[in-house]
């Protein structure tokens, strides 16, 4: 499993860092509106009716940012778990933390693309 | 033939002759105010992690229909959804502002013949990208823009 993880190293890494770059950059405007402005009422509720959520996600862009926005997150999660968990736990039980959060990180993916294909 | 390198491989076969201690972290090192900071760092990944499977029910909702989306929006108005959402706000601009502060210094000195931009020039446009972007996404979701 040691050697299997580090063969794969190079697409996490990459998973990971577009995670901090891009996960982090998409990911404000997203909580400002999505998870704050409109819960609150800052931002008016028709703004993300059915109709308009639909038609912004169901674009080429929208599909696009929606994927990016589901899945780098994910990564870079699951791989700061493995390095907090390296932190206090050591390195011997790395090799089951590691695949455990990357295993949720990529089923994650994968549903995140079922979800963005079935908008 | 090329094979993956072990993070041991430098570890000697043999223990040298010289009989040493196992290494051993101070105690109380995750409350140094540097590896706290790098811990907090670590430690946003479970809001990221959460975060990104919360926006994978969003979506998923918005794939299953009207009904579903609206009912979606109720739990969003919950106080813990909301409590939840600005605590991942701070993390994400924690992320940034350390992840922006670091980018500048890990560029390679050069490639090839080219230099990378000063410092100062990488750092302005990562905050001007990064204020840009959320910027448009607001004003796209929330209905200012299309």
């Amino acid at each position: 499993m040691r050697h299997l993880l580090l063969r794969l190293e190079p697409i996490i890494w990459l998973l990971f860092g577009q995670g901090i770059l891009i996960g982090t950059i998409l990911l404000t405007g997203w909580i400002l509106v999505v998870g704050l402005g409109v819960p609150i009422g800052i931002v008016p509720a028709d703004a993300l009716s059915f109709e308009r959520a639909h038609a912004l996600g169901a674009s080429l862009l929208g599909r696009l940012f929606l994927l990016a926005l589901l899945v780098l997150p994910l990564w870079k999660g699951a791989h700061h778990v493995r390095s907090l968990s390296i932190d206090f736990g050591g390195v011997n039980r790395d090799p089951l933390v590691a695949t455990l959060m990357y295993a949720i990180a990529g089923f994650g993916s994968l549903l995140a693309i079922v979800a963005v294909v079935r908008l | 033939m090329a094979r993956p390198v072990h993070p041991h491989a430098m570890t000697p076969s043999r223990p040298g002759r010289t009989r040493t201690a196992p290494p051993q972290a101070p105690s109380g090192w995750y409350a140094q105010p540097r590896m706290l900071r790098y811990l907090l760092f670590d430690a946003t990944g479970i809001v990221y992690l959460l975060v990104g499977f919360v926006a994978l029910r969003v979506v998923w909702a918005l794939g299953t229909g009207p009904e579903r989306w609206q009912e979606l929006q109720r739990q969003l108005a919950n106080p813990l959804y909301v409590a939840f959402h600005a605590l991942a706000l701070i993390c994400v601009v924690f992320v940034a502002v350390r992840f922006f502060s670091l980018f500048p210094k890990s560029q390679p000195a050069h490639i090839g013949p080219a230099k990378p931009p000063p410092q100062p020039l990488i750092l302005a446009g990562l905050y001007a990208a990064w204020i840009a972007v959320t910027a448009v996404v607001v004003l796209i979701l929330a209905g200012g823009i299309f």
